[in-house]
């Protein structure tokens, strides 16, 4: 058990006590990381702030669920997901019942709207991973879960969680090659220009992942 | 659009502030299933308690007649445990476990049912009441069907109850699956008492009544957890999140 998981489980023993300032602590500490997984199940970044919210309000409603025993991330990171999926069989149902409306939205399907301009290689080719490979890959390697966590949290083995992430992983490095080829490609035919259009934080994020999927 | 700053908005601080009374974490899946075990062996002894064990228990032998029920009641009470696990969000047992215990769960009903027909194919309905009850079951077996399978979801449903208000903070992504599962374990546990005492073997019997019982129950949890699973999910709608 790490140093920080043992303080997230202390905070929640203080917060299931009736502490407001532990609230704010796990929620300063957790939001952040969980905002950014909803971002990816949703793949739009306000619903994503709603899910949030929503998720943490269910985490207060249900918070005498929690159990010291276990740890404090994937918990809340599992609690997301089922805010997520719960969310989403609500919003198809519904869709269902009003399909003639033609302005209803599909969740699942909307473009984050104020992340267009910076979408860049890597999410574009995470996004085309199929869904579970890349949820396993993002959990595995963006929020160092371990298989087991993350097979709790999907409801499946801990061999299939390392299945999916290693396939995604496998399927993202093809992905990453093909998409180096094509710009080595294009910057040749274009004589001396340099691929621009990476900024240098971007091109750090990409070499750190081909430095994984290469690994 | 929230500004992601690592506080928590003032819509979910008021919600929060406005109940942060002291709770009791809950215990983990297994000891909480066990905790509910005395619970379902009493409701499920009362039919026990009152008509007594069946006429022909010494034919079918200790094995079959209590180890039969025996092996059920475990069964069910495994079905509450993986409910359980089903609402905790970090703690889903594989959807392959999940299915695999359903269906054990459906074989061993059918194959007892089977088994002890086939050792002691009873089909007169000898209750330790008096004659004419007795005979009028004889004449009438439907009224015997009736009963027991009646009577096995109500015990059913009472079970199905107590278990949903325990589940009721559940966390489960499928509430209705969780919901099914206890009441899968609510069914199997009361066809484990109910069938020790019931005298009629036939599979018409065995299966039509007492394992409708149990599909009811099963029908009622996964309502019940559909329910409760929506409730949870509007419970939020009301505090209008801000953007």
């Amino acid at each position: 058990m790490s140093e920080g998981d043992q303080e997230l489980r202390g905070l929640m023993v203080r917060y299931q006590g009736g502490s407001l300032e532990a609230f704010q602590e796990i929620y300063a500490r957790l939001a952040p990381s969980v905002r950014r997984y909803l971002s990816h199940l949703a793949n739009n970044s306000e619903i994503a702030d709603d899910l949030l919210q929503e998720t943490f309000f269910q985490m207060h409603r249900s918070r005498a669920a929690y159990n010291r025993a276990y740890a404090v991330r994937p918990w809340v990171f599992g609690l997301a997901r089922n805010v997520f999926l719960m969310n989403r069989r609500a919003a198809r149902q519904w869709a269902k019942l009003h399909e003639s409306r033609e302005e209803l939205p599909e969740l699942a399907v909307l473009p984050e709207a104020d992340r267009l301009g910076s979408r860049d290689e890597i999410r574009r080719c995470i996004a085309d991973l199929p869904p579970v490979q890349a949820e396993a890959l993002l959990l595995r390697h963006e929020w160092g879960f371990s298989f087991e966590e993350i097979a709790g949290m999907v409801g499946i083995t801990a061999a299939a969680a390392r299945a999916r992430a290693s396939r995604g992983m496998a399927d993202l490095r093809v992905a990453l090659n093909n998409l180096q080829s094509a710009q080595a490609a294009r910057s040749g035919s274009h004589g001396a220009n340099k691929p621009a259009d990476l900024s240098p934080a971007r091109e750090s994020v990409v070499r750190k992942l081909l430095k994984r999927a290469r690994a | 659009m929230i500004e992601h700053s690592p506080k928590p908005p003032e819509a979910l601080m008021r919600a929060i502030a406005r109940d942060l009374r002291p709770v009791k974490p809950s215990p983990q899946p297994l000891r909480l299933a066990l905790r509910m075990a005395p619970v379902a062996l009493l409701v499920s002894s009362v039919i026990l308690l009152a008509i007594g064990p069946r006429h022909d228990s010494a034919l079918l032998g200790p094995v079959l007649t209590w180890g039969a029920s025996a092996a059920q009641f475990a069964l069910a009470i495994a079905l509450v445990w993986i409910a359980a696990h089903e609402g905790m969000p970090a703690g889903r047992l594989p959807v392959r476990i999940v299915y695999f215990a359903a269906i054990a769960a459906s074989l061993v009903v059918v194959f007892v049912a089977l088994l002890t027909f086939s050792i002691s194919p009873a089909s007169e309905p000898l209750l330790r009441v008096p004659p004419w009850i007795n005979e009028k079951l004889r004449t009438s077996p439907w009224i015997m069907g009736f009963g027991c399978g009646v009577g096995s979801t109500i015990a059913g449903g009472l079970l199905v109850l107590l278990f949903s208000r325990i589940f009721r903070n559940s966390l489960a992504a499928r509430p209705t699956v969780a919901g099914a599962l206890y009441g899968a374990g609510a069914g199997l546990a009361i066809n484990a008492g109910w069938r020790v005492a019931c005298p009629v073997s036939t599979p018409w019997h065995s299966l039509g009544a007492h394992g409708a019982a149990i599909v009811a129950t099963v029908i009622l949890g996964a309502l019940i957890g559909r329910f409760l699973g929506n409730r949870r999910l509007h419970m939020g709608d009301a505090l209008s999140w801000p953007r």
